[in-house]
């Protein structure tokens, strides 16, 4: 690997912070400060690229993930514009209880299946307190994929929708990166997905915004409410 | 044949398609007459009011048996008397129609044309009160008189059909058209007895005609026969001749009244108009006589073995018919019904001499023309018996004794003590003797002191109301309007509406009316029958004389056959003991049953109704179409609840599909959900693909 | 390995740039779209001919970044295929917003992004390289969910946003799938992946990942359930655009890749099998169930989709006589049903516009009054029904064959019961149509073009039956993969 190499206690941080401000995105039921968090949670994952050494990747997450996307979607809740703005609490419900055990089977089982195709890539060692940030930055990554696959599937609001698809998509070019280094297939693969996570965000967001203002709903089912 | 017929006829001769046309036609003239009286009278629903102005179409339409009417069998007895022997052969009819006379034929139609004018007269007496209720306007009357004098012509119209038809289409059509007319005579007086004795015939006569048609067609199907000497060769030499054989024996052994195929006899003689029974049972049941003479090869040779197998099925059959209808007669208290049994035992006999045709083909010319005789004779008889129940019930102004000795008369002769039935007797004892039957001889004596038994009980079942009857009026103080009729109450009971206060008719008792005269007459036909026989069927006698001269027992047959020819004469003085031992045996066992049962005689005939067979057997069918009907209520049940199932079946689906459709949501709610599990599925069975064979070889 | 020819990519970008020409100046009539588009399907028949002798291949370097295309029988063939139903729809779109008051704005964007989806679907035939897939299918992915939501309305924006989180979800297993791969071996092109992959552990997982991704793209049977409400209420051209073609696109990735990585996984071909057997089952009940004649046909889909899934099984493991007919089938079936569905959507979308109804009891008295539209609805349901001599029934008796000469007869069983799940829904539509004692509702003029298009449509998919030994001949010289 092409990485220098780095402090642990440093890699150890930055990999806290981002579960922390990923549980802020997900589990804050002030969309505003959600945002702002993920917005933050964009920066910090520049600064994990610039770790990785990927300054192209670094600058590009912070211009399409930060900048753009965190952004939009702060603009979704307070910017100007013809449709009315969305309320900045979410009250919608979770999903219902009953299915939760299951919820949380399937996922760690998911979980599991990732690990055990990761310890099958770099090996028995990588169970070990992580080395290296690549690995580390890579069971970061699978751990944030956990947390947005259990916000996608139990949050109702469609902004909170977009926000756990858009920390699960971190999650998975952290595992990209962390297995497969950031060689120029992997430059291209994660910018693509950028890309096509703020092109994502914006119609989502546009959509959302519009259906609001038809409906007045902030969710798929208009049982849900508001 | 046709010379030898010819010669001891001194009578012209006449040509023979115009005499048979008009015996055929005649009787169906008269019945289209009918048949447009009733139409006329059902145009009319007032009749009284039309009588002043209509009086001549009236009068034939409220006395419907008039002089016309009894004049049906006129032509056939012109035919029988001036026919010429011979055939007509007629392309355009059915399927080719063939009529014949010759000596068999002319010798049945005599006395069948004989006995049908005697009872159509004696009907014209009987008939004399009911025709007198519907001249008054009784509209019943009127519809049942109707109905009698359409059906009377008809029935007469297929008997003397299906004697003369030699064709098979025409034969079946005259035997058909005369058992289902006779239908509406047997239920003319329209009671509960008379439906019942009327279902009983229908029920028989359909199992018979149905036997009958399917063994004709299957015989004319299988030689392609058209006539009836073809079908006879047929069976003979079919491969399943003798099944066709079984089914025309039983089918017209319903008609003939073979044990076990009589029930309908006992139950519809009773019931029916003495006129209609007279003819029932002195013609109508030769017809099955003479459906077996048709069909069955009798005294053929080269027939095939398994016909001997039937011969003794009908030898045995008609011996046991012959005593068991004996018996059961003997316990029956109507006199009628006794007759019916008698005439079940009688039939019995001949059924027996017919066998001999299947068993002994050599002897079968001899006794076929005994057979006939013995048919004739018995027909004759039991019609002037069964005439003479009426003529007890409504007595003429004779002496007792004379009366009494003229009842007897008939009644003797069928027990073979006299006159027809003495010299049938003889005759029959002397032909089985040569034939080398002496058994069957015996057991037919034998059955004759049944037959006396039978004419004992008859005579004595008159006897009793007649005397009764003597006994009330002269009883002081009895109303004299009713003294002259003394048979009332007993005719009450089978006769649906006579009124005691209208009577018309004062001439009914004299002797020259038509009922004691038809009566005489039948009588003296009866008795000297073979006399007028042998002059008729002279050629018939002098044929079997020449067959017999040529048999191998040149002494016995030879005597025999002169006597034949001689006009069927007297049995010799010294036979006289050996021919009349079974007439006082059966005296004999008269009075001593008579005497010994006198008590328990009532409870007797109440165990052995008439019909014997027919109320258990009715009994079994109501039991069965009981449950039948039973079974039937189940399946509609069965099939409702099974209807039922299949909606309930059809709303479940229905429940299901909206559940399917309800499934969909769920499904697209936890659609991130189904991707983890699609993924974690597929991903576990690629693992466990790869790493045992042995979960997927 | 040759540089890429200029008329590959003209006919990869022109699409493009005539839809962002159109959304400067919207087309009002359909001769301007017949002027403009009609060279590119011409193109791909050249392509076609061209690549007759044999495959054509050849890689593209951006910067550190380079791309493997190929171009063989069966991909230009699809891209045939994709062209003239893309011509189709413009078309039809052209006619049908004459035919109906669109919303302008809506209108305009339309054409950009049916340029967008030609691109991606152009891509997607030709990509020989993981990093081109996934970048095609992202496009085709995106435009289609845009495509989706013109209309404005809110079911058409509540199931729009369902699409579109599912499918960018969806992305993502496959996006996951591609980097383990790439961890395992190091490289994204199919060729060198098809040379060194090993059926290992990490391979698996990383197909299963791909594999659930694109069944959720591909609408196979259970992730199907965003497909049926984005039908209902999308544009009745843009309905048919991606029936036909946008799900499939999905499946031949998918079918590419099994192909390559896991040619041998007899266990997990039989799984996808029997999703796609359950597919047909499901996809046919709810197409007898559809309240509307719009959601009718989009279950149809489902059912015909599942279809394609017996592909798997029938070409894992089985002797190379099965595999051909199994492939031809497959590619035959995914011609005729694109054709057909096209034909069938455009139809319902004129009885619809017509009538003003949505539920199928409003199609009272059509027999008489759009009987063109009727019959070509009929005709598209003679192909999805697989009666001959349409394709559906070439491509099902070739199935037929194949299951029974591989003793797999369960697919029998899912082919006969598909066909009478077809029949029961296609003749619940027509009895409808001829119910006559029924009020009639005020019926809507239509123009002339917007029948024909989807009757030639109609009739093509069954003269692809009547002339399938063509189309296969291009399949033939390639073989199975």
């Amino acid at each position: 690997m092409s990485l220098s190499p780095m402090a642990p206690a440093a890699a150890w941080v930055l990999a806290g912070l981002l579960l922390l401000l990923a549980g802020v995105c997900l589990l804050q039921r002030h969309l505003w400060r959600a945002c702002q968090g993920f917005v933050a949670f964009a920066l910090l994952m520049s600064l994990a690229w610039l770790l990785l050494g990927a300054p192209w990747l670094a600058l590009a997450e912070a211009l399409l993930g930060a900048l753009l996307t965190g952004g939009l979607l702060l603009w979704t809740l307070r910017g100007r514009g013809a449709l009315p703005r969305l309320p900045t609490l979410d009250r919608t419900a979770r999903r219902g209880r009953l299915a939760a055990p299951l919820r949380w089977l399937l996922i760690l089982t998911w979980l599991g299946l990732i690990a055990t195709a990761l310890v099958g890539l770099l090996g028995l060692e990588a169970l070990a307190p992580p080395a290296s940030v690549t690995t580390l930055l890579a069971a970061t990554g699978v751990l944030i994929m956990g947390l947005g696959l259990w916000a996608f599937s139990t949050q109702r609001h469609l902004l909170r929708r977009l926000l756990a698809f858009n920390l699960l998509g971190s999650g998975v070019f952290l595992v990209l990166a962390g297995l497969a280094g950031p060689g120029a297939e992997i430059r291209g693969l994660i910018l693509i997905g950028l890309v096509v996570a703020l092109l994502g965000s914006v119609l989502g967001a546009a959509l959302l915004l519009r259906l609001h203002a038809r409906a007045g709903q902030v969710t798929l089912n208009p049982v849900f409410g508001t | 044949m046709t010379e030898l017929s010819l010669a001891p006829f001194p009578l012209l001769r006449l040509p023979l398609a115009p005499l048979l046309f008009a015996a055929l036609l005649w009787p169906l003239l008269l019945g289209l007459r009918a048949a447009l009286g009733a139409t006329i009278s059902l145009g009319q629903p007032r009749p009284h009011l039309s009588r002043p102005l209509n009086q001549p179409l009236s009068q034939s339409l409220h006395q419907p048996l008039d002089w016309l009417w009894i004049s049906a069998p006129w032509p056939a007895l012109a035919l029988v008397v001036l026919g010429p022997d011979g055939s007509l052969w007629l392309e355009a009819w059915l399927l080719g129609g063939c009529w014949e006379l010759d000596d068999q034929r002319r010798l049945l139609l005599a006395f069948s044309a004989l006995l049908w004018g005697l009872a159509g007269w004696y009907a014209r007496g009987y008939f004399a009160a009911e025709q007198a209720q519907a001249a008054a306007g009784d509209p019943d009357s009127r519809a049942r008189l109707l109905r009698f004098a359409l059906f009377w012509p008809l029935a007469l119209c297929g008997n003397l059909l299906l004697l003369v038809a030699e064709d098979i289409a025409s034969f079946y059509l005259g035997f058909a058209l005369m058992t289902f007319s006779a239908y509406p005579l047997v239920i003319h007086n329209g009671t509960r007895e008379a439906r019942t004795g009327g279902l009983a015939y229908l029920v028989m006569a359909v199992l018979g005609e149905g036997m009958i048609l399917a063994g004709l067609l299957w015989g004319a199907g299988t030689g392609s026969a058209l006539t009836l000497s073809e079908l006879r060769a047929t069976l003979a030499t079919a491969d399943m001749g003798l099944w066709m054989g079984l089914l025309l024996w039983l089918g017209f052994g319903v008609k003939a009244g073979v044990i076990g195929l009589h029930l309908w006899l006992p139950l519809a003689h009773p019931v029916a108009p003495t006129p209609a029974s007279a003819v029932l049972s002195g013609v109508m049941i030769k017809a099955g006589l003479v459906g077996w003479l048709s069909t069955l090869p009798l005294g053929m040779a080269g027939i095939d073995d398994a016909f001997q197998g039937l011969g003794r099925a009908m030898l045995t059959a008609g011996l046991i018919g012959a005593f068991a209808a004996a018996l059961l007669g003997a316990a029956q208290r109507h006199p009628k019904a006794v007759l019916a049994y008698s005439s079940v035992s009688q039939m019995g006999m001949i059924a027996a001499l017919v066998a001999l045709g299947l068993l002994q083909p050599d002897s079968w010319p001899a006794l076929s023309v005994l057979v006939l005789f013995f048919a004739a004779h018995h027909g004759l008889s039991k019609g002037a018996l069964f005439l003479g129940v009426g003529i007890s019930e409504q007595p003429p102004r004779l002496p007792a004794w004379l009366l009494w000795t003229l009842l007897i008369l008939p009644a003797l002769s069928l027990a073979g003590a006299l006159g027809s039935g003495l010299i049938a007797k003889w005759s029959t004892k002397k032909a089985l003797e040569a034939a080398g039957e002496e058994t069957l001889a015996v057991w037919l004596s034998l059955a004759a002191v049944g037959t006396t038994l039978l004419m004992a009980r008859t005579l004595w079942r008159q006897w009793r109301p007649w005397r009764e009857t003597i006994e009330t009026n002269q009883r002081p103080g009895h109303s004299l309007s009713t003294s002259h009729r003394p048979s009332q109450t007993l005719r009450a009971s089978h006769s649906p509406s006579p009124n005691p206060s209208s009577n018309p008719d004062q001439n009914d008792q004299h002797l020259l009316a038509p009922m004691p005269l038809a009566w005489l007459l039948g009588i003296v036909a009866a008795l000297s029958l073979p006399f007028w026989a042998g002059w008729l069927a002279g050629g018939l006698t002098a044929e079997l004389a020449d067959q017999l001269a040529d048999g191998i027992d040149g002494e016995l047959e030879g005597a025999f056959s002169r006597q034949l020819a001689g006009g069927l004469a007297s049995p010799p003085l010294s036979a006289l003991p050996a021919l009349l031992w079974p007439l006082g045996l059966g005296l004999l066992f008269s009075i001593v049953l008579g005497w010994s049962l006198r008590r328990v005689a009532t409870r007797l005939s109440h165990w052995l109704p008439a019909g014997d067979l027919w109320w258990p057997l009715a009994f079994c069918g109501r039991w069965l179409w009981c449950l039948a009907r039973g079974l039937l209520q189940g399946l509609v049940i069965l099939q409702a609840a099974w209807i039922a199932w299949w909606v309930a079946r059809e709303r479940d689906g229905l429940t299901g599909l909206e559940m399917l459709t309800r499934a969909e949501g769920w499904l697209r709610r936890q659609l991130a959900l189904l991707l983890l599990a699609v993924a974690l599925g597929l991903a576990v069975v690629l693992l466990l693909n790869a790493k045992s064979t042995l979960l997927w070889p | 390995m040759s540089p890429t020819p200029l008329h590959l990519l003209w006919l990869l970008f022109a699409p493009l740039a005539l839809g962002l020409l159109a959304w400067v100046r919207p087309p009002r009539h359909s001769g301007w779209v017949l002027l403009a588009a009609l060279p590119l399907p011409l193109v791909a028949l050249w392509l076609l001919l061209g690549v007759e002798t044999g495959p054509m291949a050849g890689r593209l370097a951006l910067g550190p970044l380079t791309l493997h295309w190929r171009l063989d029988g069966l991909a230009a063939s699809l891209w045939l295929l994709t062209q003239l139903l893309l011509l189709a729809s413009a078309l039809y779109a052209a006619s049908y917003a004459h035919a109906t008051p669109l919303r302008t704005r809506g209108y305009a964007w339309l054409w950009p992004l049916l340029g967008g989806l030609a691109l991606g679907l152009g891509l997607i035939w030709i990509a020989a390289d993981l990093l081109l897939l996934y970048a095609g299918l992202e496009l085709m992915g995106l435009c289609a969910v845009g495509m989706m939501l013109l209309p404005g309305s809110v079911e058409a924006l509540t199931a729009g946003l369902r699409y579109l989180l599912f499918a960018l979800v969806g992305s993502l297993t496959w996006l996951l799938g591609i980097a383990l791969l790439l961890g395992a071996w190091g490289r994204l092109d199919l060729a060198g992946l098809a040379a060194v992959a090993q059926p290992d552990p990490v391979t698996q997982i990383a197909v299963a990942l791909l594999a659930s991704g694109l069944l959720l793209k591909g609408a196979i049977f259970p992730l199907h359930s965003w497909l049926a409400p984005v039908h209902d209420s999308a544009w009745t051209p843009i309905s048919a655009i991606h029936g036909a073609l946008v799900v499939k696109a999905s499946f031949f990735i998918l079918l590419l890749l099994w192909r390559a990585l896991l040619p041998e996984a007899i266990a997990g071909a039989w799984a996808l099998g029997l999703l796609g057997s359950l597919a047909v089952l499901w996809g046919g009940v709810q197409a007898w169930r559809a309240v509307g004649l719009k959601q009718l046909v989009a279950w149809s889909t489902v059912g015909q989709l599942g279809y394609l899934m017996l592909a798997f099984p029938l070409l894992a493991g089985t002797s190379a006589a099965v595999a051909l007919m199994a492939w031809q089938a497959t590619w035959l079936q995914l011609a005729g049903h694109a054709l057909a569905k096209a034909a069938m959507f455009m139809a319902a979308g004129n009885l619809l516009l017509s009538t003003g109804a949505h539920r199928l009891e409003g199609l009272t008295g059509t027999s008489r009054r759009l009987p063109l539209s009727l019959m070509t609805f009929g005709f598209a349901a003679v192909t999805l029904m697989g009666l001959p001599p349409s394709a559906g029934f070439t491509a099902k008796w070739l199935w037929l064959q194949a299951s029974l000469a591989s003793g797999q007869w369960l697919w029998v069983l899912v082919l006969a019961l598909g066909s009478l799940l077809s029949a029961i829904y296609v003749f619940r539509v027509l009895r409808c149509s001829f119910v006559e004692d029924a009020p009639e509702p005020a019926f809507r003029p239509l123009p002339l073009g917007m029948e024909l298009i989807a009757l030639v449509l109609a009739l093509a998919a069954i003269g692809l039956g009547l002339a399938a030994a063509w189309p296969l001949s291009f399949l033939a010289p390639a073989g199975v993969p």
